[in-house]
């Protein structure tokens, strides 16, 4: 695709660090407003045709993920202990154009108003800063919509929806037998399954193709272009409309500032790693809650000591992960999880958290196999199955193609000591300060999953599996939804953002992606990330156009 | 993918540069014989499906010690294998591959849980399935253990209970 570009130098309206889920989405949506825009992306573009299969490059050798350039990254339980190598999820995102939104598994998942009210609802919870989003559900009703209706969302009502404005521009993709299986099981209890609303084409839409089914969406790119991805949907509008170039293979490390506190661009590497600049009237960080943490702490100068944006010291605090919990079935008959979309069907009557539970929590539950034939081997069978030999062949052999998972998606609180901080033992592959992830899951947290575990429990037994297992409730080492690290808020001493995404110490540097986040959510990020940014780019544009940047 | 069978020749041969006359790159014969047989017994082989021996796992092995994301693992597996042999001699055998498979899995029972154990049993599955341009499940042997067709796209219906969707309500309504 040739594309617009800016010769060095030369000062842009908006530069926006990051070319993901919120990143594209402001890209587009600035330069069709008429802005000059450069986005800035660490990773390369790649093309659909790209995209592979391949297991072991994918979900073993992270071909994708940041892991592959940093791997060490630390974990410590609170400040007080030394940072150890973190050997479990870690702090995960894809690196390229479209970000993460290119290998996630597409869960579209709106917030409720419960959502952005509910430190209102509940009462404070000892030990956390739960806190009210300084925004509503209604506010953001509008650009919920328009992101069902821009990258193209396939799904149908269910009955504990929160309202929309229009339908789905698209009807759900084909159910699957766990889906089939996780109705069957809420029926028997009197819960409801509902269609999974789906970042993923089930009609031809707007150029794109429709999902073929290829079981390959979790983690890997969509040769298809049926994911709508922001490198599928608005990366090409953006880059079409002559005035937005995405500058990949650049890897952002500050954010410029003068005398007078403002934003004045954004240093990078190239893909020789020769130091650039990116002169811009705007700043724009929509990095991810890591990311973002890490350049602007990186952008500390003697009139922001502690990090740019940061008087409030929140900047990497109160990361949140979203918490889960999941039983494995076996049935009688095959499944073949393997084929089509990760999940069709989902509960949602355990969304709001009840206070008779006795601790703060709530989530929904999908059915789901996610697990391609290495990773199934290597770490799914039952416990008391054998690790070699016949029994473990046999095993193989029975299990892949008729076994599910029920998989629970739940709340993870704030907390002030959950951070990510910059670790200056461990380096990344360009010489930066490593990421630290200080965390201990909220207690609430820990019972939230051994509740929803149960709750998985009862579902598959309920849906009539043959053979029952769990896997043990673990706490949180990392993750990929990377949340609440620059939280918006109305109070500067609070939180690091405004309602509208600027930043309360800097007045033209927007920050505008899941690190904004008050509370986590049940589970299913992207779509509220997408929401804010369709409606950070209208106020962000707004104020532009009237000079009040 | 185009199938011009003497293209596909000389990709082979190029792979097989720098092999010694036993075809591994990597292993020695001795930790070849000793990999091959320690497969064997992670993922058997039996009349109905093929094991990690018919899938070729060995070569991916081969091919997976000159690979980075495993070089950590490498001399672990090596000092395990030669141990393994040197268990064998100890029963007056040539060579752990030399025993019986009864006293094979006797062998491997005893190291069960050793770093070793654990790093090459890793391998042996990977191996097995991973995809075949890393040289191992090779005609999608590991494929076919688990029952995946390993198909490009696929259709709807996927499975038994998503084809008998309709019964399934009617029968719990």
């Amino acid at each position: 695709m040739t594309q617009r570009t800016y010769a060095e130098g030369e000062t842009v309206d908006f530069v926006i660090v990051g070319s993901g889920a919120a990143g594209g989405v402001l890209a587009k949506e600035l330069a069709t407003a008429g802005f000059s825009v450069v986005v800035l992306e660490a990773g390369p573009w790649q093309q659909p045709s790209q995209f592979t299969h391949d297991e072991l490059a994918v979900e073993r050798e992270n071909a994708m993920l940041n892991l592959a350039f940093e791997p060490i990254q630390t974990i410590r339980g609170s400040e007080a202990e030394p940072a150890r190598r973190n050997a479990g999820r870690a702090l995960a995102y894809r690196r390229g154009v479209g970000g993460s939104s290119v290998h996630f598994a597409a869960n579209y998942w709106r917030f409720r108003p419960i959502d952005f009210k509910e430190r209102s609802k509940w009462g404070p919870i000892s030990g956390s800063g739960f806190a009210d989003w300084p925004i509503t559900y209604a506010e953001l009703e509008p650009y919920y919509t328009k992101v069902d209706w821009e990258i193209g969302v396939s799904g149908a009502p269910g009955p504990f929806d929160p309202p929309r404005s229009r339908p789905y521009p698209l009807p759900p993709l084909p159910n699957k037998s766990s889906g089939v299986l996780l109705e069957r099981g809420a029926r028997a209890l009197g819960l409801h399954a509902q269609p999974s609303p789906l970042a993923i084409l089930s009609k031809q839409y707007d150029g794109r193709s429709a999902c073929l089914a290829c079981g390959h969406c979790s983690l890997y790119g969509c040769e298809f272009g049926a994911k709508s991805s922001t490198l599928a949907t608005v990366i090409p509008k953006a880059v079409a409309t002559g005035t937005c170039e995405v500058r990949a293979e650049s890897t952002a490390f500050r954010v410029e500032t003068n005398a007078r506190g403002r934003a004045t661009g954004v240093m990078y590497w190239d893909r020789e790693g020769k130091e650039r600049r990116q002169r811009a009237r705007a700043v724009i960080v929509a990095a991810n809650g890591a990311e973002t943490t890490r350049l602007l702490l990186l952008s500390a100068t003697p009139a922001f000591p502690h990090g740019l944006a940061n008087s409030s010291g929140n900047v990497g605090r109160y990361i949140m992960f979203n918490g889960h919990a999941s039983t494995f079935g076996r049935f009688d008959h095959p499944l073949n999880e393997y084929k089509g979309p990760v999940a069709s069907r989902t509960v949602h009557d355990f969304y709001d958290a009840d206070a008779k539970r006795g601790f703060y929590g709530g989530g929904g539950i999908d059915a789901r196999f996610n697990y391609q034939p290495i990773g199934f081997a290597l770490g799914v069978l039952p416990d008391d199955v054998p690790t070699w030999g016949p029994e473990y062949k046999r095993a193989l052999a029975e299990y892949f193609t008729h076994s599910v998972r029920f998989y629970a998606h739940i709340t993870s609180l704030p907390v002030a000591s959950n951070t990510v901080t910059l670790d200056h033992d461990n380096k990344d592959r360009w010489g930066r300060p490593g990421l630290c992830l200080t965390y201990t899951d909220h207690p609430d947290d820990m019972k939230a999953k051994q509740w929803f575990r149960d709750r998985t429990e009862e579902l598959m037994h309920a849906a009539g599996a043959t053979r029952v297992w769990t896997q043990p409730i673990l706490p949180i080492d990392g993750g990929v939804h990377l949340l609440g690290t620059a939280r918006m808020g109305d109070h500067p001493r609070e939180s690091v953002v405004d309602r509208y995404h600027r930043a309360h110490d800097v007045p033209n540097l927007f920050i505008c992606d899941g690190s904004n986040f008050v509370t986590s959510g049940r589970g299913q990020p992207t779509m509220t990330i997408q929401a804010l940014a369709f409606r950070a780019a209208e106020h962000i544009g707004r104020f532009a156009k009237s000079h009040e940047i | 993918m185009l199938e011009v069978p003497w293209l596909a020749a000389v990709a082979s041969c190029r792979r097989d540069d720098g092999k010694n006359a036993d075809g591994f790159a990597a292993l020695t014969p001795a930790e070849a014989r000793a990999m091959q047989a320690f497969a064997a017994q992670i993922i058997p082989s039996d009349k109905a499906l093929p094991g990690a021996d018919e899938a070729g796992a060995v070569h991916f092995i081969d091919r997976a010690f000159g690979k980075p994301f495993f070089a950590d693992i490498v001399p672990v597996v090596r000092a395990g294998l030669a141990d393994l042999d040197a268990r064998a001699r100890a029963l007056g055998e040539r060579d752990f591959a030399s025993l019986s498979a009864g006293r094979q899995v006797a062998i491997m029972r005893q190291v069960e849980r050793t770093p070793f154990f654990l790093a090459a049993r890793m391998l042996v599955v990977v191996g097995t399935f991973a995809d075949s341009a890393y040289g191992g499940n090779k005609r999608g042997a590991g494929w076919t253990i688990v029952g995946f067709e390993h198909e490009p796209t696929y259709a709807s219906p996927f499975g038994w209970y998503d084809a008998h969707e309709e019964a399934d309500a009617k029968s719990d309504a």
